[in-house]
C-alpha cells in the first residue's frame, strides 16, 4: 500500500499509484483533486483534530469497485465533490465515520447514467460519536437505457445524541427503458437527534417545464435547464480549468436529449 | 397597439369543465381588474391563456391582434408578447436565476443579449425592485420567501418587456412596502403602453395601480364588464349584489375535502357508543 504525502493544494494522478491508497490529513485546511479514479481502488482518509479536508473526485472511466472510506477525529471535516461521469459502470462504495465530537461531512454527488451504464452508488456515514453532523446530496441524470441506484444509510448509534444527518437523493428520468432508483435510509438508534432525508425520481415536472417555457423558453431548452440544473451544481467543487472540462462534457453527454 | 381577444373560450382540467364560454379584449395601455369569487375560473382563465397542458381548450379562441394563440404552445405564446405573473411560482433547483432569465431573454429578444447588457439590465431591474442582487444568482425561487417570490415575477416581467401582463394575486406575500414598489414597477410599464390583467383580492393593489376597467368572472364566465368603481362596490359589498342584480346563481366552491375525513368518522364513532 503507498502512504501519500499531500500538500495543501494536489493533484493526484491515480493511474500511476496502487489501488490501495491512504491519505493522513493534519490540522488546517487540505485540498485534494482526484481524477481518474480506477476500478478496485481502496482510498482510505484519516482526518485528525481541527483538519478541513476539500476532497474533489471527478471520475469519467469505467468504475467497477471502488470504495472510499474516511475516519474522522475532533472537529475535523470533509467536504467531497464527486463529478460522476464515469461510463458503463460505477459500483462505488463510500463510508465515512464520525468517530469524535464535531466531525462533519458534506457528501455532494452529481451523476449521469446514459447509453447502458449500469451505476450503483452507496454512501453510508455512521455517526459513532455525539455531536456528529453529516449531510448527503446526491443528484443524479438517467437516461437511454442508463441504470442508476442511490442508496446510502445514515446510522446514528446508541448515545449519538445532538448529532444531525440529512440526507437528499434526486434523479431526473428521461426514457422509458431507464432504471432508477433512490433509497435513502436513516438508522437511528438515539432520540435526541436531527434527521430527514428526501428521494425523488421522475420525469422533469410539468410545473417546472411550463413555468420555464412561460417565459419564452423552448421545450428543449427548458428541459435541458432543468436537467443540467442536477449536474451543475458540482461545479463548484472544483477549480476552473476542470469546472471548463466537466463542462463541456456534461454538454457533449447531453446533447442529444 | 396589440389587443388580447378571447372569444367563446371553453376549459377543461381533468375533464371538468371551468371555463364555459369566456369573452371579452382588452388592449395595450388598459390595467383591467379580473374580479371574482374563489373558485370561479379566473386563474384558470390565465394558465389557458397562457397554453398551460393541463388546461384543455375545447372551444373558443384566442387571439392577440390577428395571430391565433389557441393551438401554440406555451413559448410561442410568450414570445408573441403575452406573460404571467403566476400566484406560486415554482422552485427549480439547481437552475441559476441569473442563467434561467439570461435564457429568457435571449428567447424573447430578436438579438441575442451581450453579458454585459444583460447584467446591467439586471443590476437596474433588481435596484428598481428594491432586491438584493444575490436573489439572481441564487437558484431560481429555491427558499425564497414568498415576497421575493413575487418580486423575482416582477423582475422576470421587467426583463422580458411583454405586451400584456397577467398577474396572479402577485401582491399576496408582499408587505406594505413591496407592494408600493410592485405597483410603482406597474404604473411606469403601464405608462410605457404595456396592458395588464390583474387577479387580486385586495383593492390596496387596485388603490395604487388604478385599473382603466373592470371585469367580473362567475360561474366561468365573465358576467360585469364596466369602469373601475365595480372594485370599489364589490370590495364593500361582495359579490351578492350579482345575484340580486343580474338574476345569477353564484355557485358555492365545491367541498375539494375527501366526504369521509378521519374527523367525521372519529365523531361517528363515539356517537355510536
Amino acid at each position: 500500500m503507498n502512504k501519500v504525502i499531500v500538500d495543501r493544494n494536489s493533484n493526484l494522478d491515480l493511474s500511476t499509484l496502487d489501488s490501495e491508497l491512504s491519505f493522513e490529513f493534519g490540522s488546517g485546511e487540505s485540498f485534494l483533486y482526484l481524477h481518474d479514479l480506477k476500478s478496485d481502488n481502496n482510498l482510505n482518509f484519516e482526518l485528525f483534530e481541527n483538519s478541513i479536508l476539500y476532497l474533489s473526485i471527478f471520475a469519467d472511466n469505467a468504475l467497477e469497485n471502488a470504495k472510499i472510506t474516511a475516519n474522522l477525529g475532533k472537529n475535523s471535516k470533509i467536504v467531497v465533490y464527486f463529478a460522476d461521469f464515469s461510463v458503463e459502470k460505477n459500483k462505488l462504495d463510500a463510508t465515512i465515520n464520525l468517530n469524535d465530537e464535531g466531525a462533519t461531512c458534506e457528501w455532494h454527488l452529481a451523476s449521469l447514467s446514459s447509453n447502458k451504464d449500469n451505476k450503483d452508488i452507496v454512501v453510508n456515514i455512521y455517526h459513532n460519536h455525539p455531536s456528529t453532523f453529516g449531510r448527503i446530496d446526491n443528484y443524479g441524470v438517467c437516461k437511454d437505457e442508463g441504470k442508476l441506484q442511490f442508496s446510502g444509510i445514515s446510522y446514528i448509534l446508541k448515545g449519538c445524541h445532538q448529532s444531525k444527518s440529512h440526507q437528499n437523493a434526486k434523479i431526473v428520468v428521461f426514457d422509458n427503458d431507464c432504471v432508477a432508483k433512490a433509497k435513502p435510509v436513516l438508522k437511528i438508534d438515539e432520540n435526541d437527534i436531527e434527521a430527514s432525508h428526501a428521494a425523488s425520481v421522475g420525469k422533469v415536472s410539468d410545473e417546472h417545464i411550463f413555468y420555464l417555457t412561460s417565459r419564452g423558453l423552448n421545450l428543449e431548452e427548458a428541459k435541458m435547464l432543468i436537467t443540467l440544473g442536477y449536474l451543475k451544481p458540482i461545479l463548484k467543487g472544483f477549480n476552473e480549468s476542470i469546472q471548463g472540462e466537466i463542462d463541456a462534457l456534461i454538454e457533449r453527454r447531453l446533447s442529444n436529449v | 397597439m396589440a389587443t388580447l381577444k378571447i372569444n367563446d373560450l371553453h376549459v377543461q382540467v381533468e375533464g371538468k369543465e371551468i371555463l364555459k364560454g369566456v369573452s371579452f379584449s382588452m388592449s395595450e395601455g388598459e390595467t383591467v381588474a379580473l374580479l371574482g369569487p374563489n373558485g370561479h375560473g379566473k386563474s384558470t382563465l390565465f394558465n389557458a391563456i397562457m397554453g398551460h397542458p393541463r388546461y384543455k381548450i375545447t372551444q373558443g379562441s384566442i387571439y392577440l391582434d390577428d395571430v391565433d394563440l389557441t393551438h401554440m404552445t406555451t413559448d410561442q405564446r410568450a414570445r408573441a408578447g403575452l406573460f404571467l405573473g403566476l400566484q406560486n411560482p415554482a422552485e427549480v433547483p439547481g437552475v441559476i436565476n441569473s442563467d434561467f432569465l439570461r435564457a429568457a431573454v435571449n428567447a424573447t429578444s430578436e438579438e441575442r443579449i451581450s453579458t454585459y447588457k444583460f447584467y446591467k439590465l439586471l443590476d437596474s431591474a433588481t435596484k428598481e425592485l428594491k432586491m438584493p442582487f444575490d436573489l439572481a444568482t441564487r437558484s431560481l425561487n429555491e427558499g425564497f420567501s414568498g415576497g421575493e417570490k413575487k418580486r423575482n415575477e416582477i423582475l422576470q416581467l421587467m426583463l422580458l418587456n411583454p405586451k400584456i401582463a397577467m398577474l396572479d394575486e402577485i401582491d399576496s406575500g408582499l408587505d406594505v412596502d413591496a407592494i408600493q414598489t410592485v405597483a410603482d414597477v406597474i404604473n411606469k410599464l403601464e405608462g410605457e403602453g404595456k396592458g395588464f390583467l390583474v387577479i387580486s383580492h385586495y383593492a390596496r393593489l387596485f388603490d395604487l395601480i388604478k385599473p382603466t376597467r373592470a371585469i367580473v368572472m362567475v360561474n366561468g364566465k365573465i358576467v360585469l364588464d364596466g369602469d373601475p368603481s365595480l372594485i370599489k362596490r364589490i370590495d364593500q359589498t361582495g359579490y351578492e349584489f350579482i345575484k340580486a342584480e343580474l338574476g345569477i346563481n353564484i355557485e358555492k366552491e365545491e367541498n375539494k375535502m375527501n366526504e369521509v375525513s378521519i374527523g367525521s368518522c372519529a365523531v361517528r364513532e363515539s356517537i355510536k357508543k
